[in-house]
């Protein structure tokens, strides 16, 4: 509208307008092309759509490689999260081995809502040789909402052995541990007795869970 | 302890963890002084839920993957109800400061674009154009558009029916109501026609593409306690859809509980007198 203040006593006017569509290739081919446009907001506009086509994860994923503008990156890693399913997950794992913190965290936060796709790698997550991707992994964990979390959180106490990894999943348990968990954290406490950190935040675990 | 044999009872270390969890989902932040409203409402939805303790209720919560339950308690803990001039202190941050400095970076006559968004039953759209037409002296200087849109299409046939309770009005001075509603029997007001014709409603999805793509050269959206009814990815998609919708420098009004930094980087926080706002940066 055109809002105008009337004259006094007298109602406001107004003059409708209407909003104008707004026109796009929107196929695969040319929203791939897009992609790499020059222009960031044409970039955005190609990831969002291409939400809608489930074979773009690869493409996306290529894309946020090499991407340096974070608000593209921002709604690639939200397309992928849409697309959802093993291609998505397959695209977002290899961020956990980014050394950009940002680009870690949103995988993470994408993969956060992915529960049931993401569940059948976790095992290897948490066994994965590079001990940050273990804790973020366990970051992961913190974020799930699946109901094996405690399962996955009670064996990182059961078998882990650097204490960071631990700790980041004592963090985690002391919100969403039961007393299931008890057993385990008296152990890890027994483990590592000679870590201050682990000592305290495995006590405060504890705490929590066993608390009337 | 809490047991099946007893009523359940919220534990000291319970409301600790539910506060943690429910701050890191809503960015809504209880703290002791509201015990009695936070364990009242936790143990309804214990008995709505069937759950025979906290925890058992809590785990459920926590690891559902539908966020049905987090939906409903979310419903309990926030007051949904809307009215004219309901946090106006943002609409003083707009006629005080926001729309001065989006004007600063139009021509002499340019056009301004506000998008509300949800409508609800149009109180908020419509106090927007109240507040410009009353307390910004440069209304006339621009050409200004208000956008509303609603997913209910119900609720948008409301707004432009445009017919408010007693209550409803309650917050306006008597002068706007005698200026811009005439009674319309049973104690309900009916706002002007004018106003009606001066907001253009539209039904948008905020989280479609589709929907969101019709919206760009905004210079200031309300999207106020809309987000935290959304799940995570949701929001994400929500925010960076306004991002898009919105000229660099324009505004994001949230409501009094929500934080955009919660949900995405894309935007810059302001700090004004009135409120906090945030902003798409001008460049990007």
């Amino acid at each position: 509208m055109a809002l105008r203040k009337a004259a006094p006593g007298a109602p406001a006017t107004a003059v409708l307008r209407r909003v104008e569509p707004r026109e796009y290739a929107r196929q695969f081919d040319g929203l791939c092309a897009q992609l790499g446009d020059a222009d960031a907001g044409v970039r955005r506009w190609a990831a969002r759509d291409l939400a809608e086509h489930p074979g773009a994860a690869r493409m996306l994923a290529a894309r946020l490689a090499a991407e340096a503008d974070t608000s593209v990156r921002a709604v690639i890693l939200s397309s992928l999260a849409r697309i959802g399913g093993p291609a998505a997950v397959d695209a977002l794992l290899p961020l956990l081995r980014s050394e950009d913190a940002m680009l870690r965290n949103g995988a993470i936060e994408a993969l956060a809502g992915l529960p049931d796709a993401v569940a059948p790698r976790i095992e290897a997550l948490l066994a994965d040789p590079d001990g940050d991707v273990r804790i973020f992994s366990v970051n992961l964990l913190g974020l799930l909402p699946h109901p094996r979390v405690p399962q996955w959180l009670a064996q990182v106490l059961e078998r882990e052995t650097e204490a960071n990894v631990v700790g980041a999943a004592l963090d985690v348990l002391a919100e969403v541990g039961g007393p299931e968990l008890a057993g385990p954290l008296r152990r890890t406490l027994a483990r590592f007795a000679g870590e201050p950190y682990i000592r305290f935040a495995a006590e405060l675990a504890l705490q929590r869970i066993e608390s009337p | 302890m809490t047991n099946s044999l007893a009523a359940p009872v919220i534990s000291d270390a319970d409301f600790q963890k539910f506060a943690e969890f429910f701050y890191r989902k809503t960015g809504i932040h209880f703290d002791d002084g509201k015990r009695y409203f936070v364990d009242k409402r936790l143990l309804e939805r214990i008995a709505a839920t069937g759950a025979e303790s906290f925890r058992a209720w809590f785990t459920a919560l926590r690891f559902e993957t539908q966020g049905g339950e987090l939906q409903r308690l979310v419903n309990a803990m926030t007051v949904n109800e809307t009215y004219f001039f309901r946090e106006a202190y943002q609409f003083d941050c707009m006629v005080r400061h926001l729309l001065d400095e989006i004007a600063a970076r139009k021509r002499p006559g340019g056009r301004i674009r506000i998008w509300s968004v949800p409508s609800s039953t149009g109180e908020e759209p419509y106090s927007i154009a109240i507040y410009l037409l009353e307390r910004w002296a440069r209304i006339d200087d621009y050409e200004v558009e208000i956008l509303s849109s609603d997913i209910d299409t119900d609720v948008l046939a409301a707004a432009q029916r445009g017919v408010y309770s007693a209550r409803s009005v309650a917050q306006l001075p008597p002068a706007y109501l005698e200026r811009y509603f005439t009674p319309a029997g049973d104690g309900e007001w009916r706002i002007a026609r004018e106003l009606v014709d001066a907001v253009e409603f539209s039904q948008v999805n905020l989280t479609h593409a589709a929907d969101t793509r019709r919206f760009r050269d905004i210079d200031l959206i309300f999207c106020r306690n809309l987000l935290i009814y959304f799940d995570d990815l949701s929001r994400r998609v929500a925010a960076e859809a306004m991002y898009d919708a919105l000229n660099p420098g324009g505004f994001v009004c949230l409501g009094h509980s929500e934080s955009m930094s919660r949900i995405c980087s894309l935007y810059t926080p302001r700090r004004f007198p009135d409120a906090m706002v945030y902003q798409r940066p001008l460049e990007g």
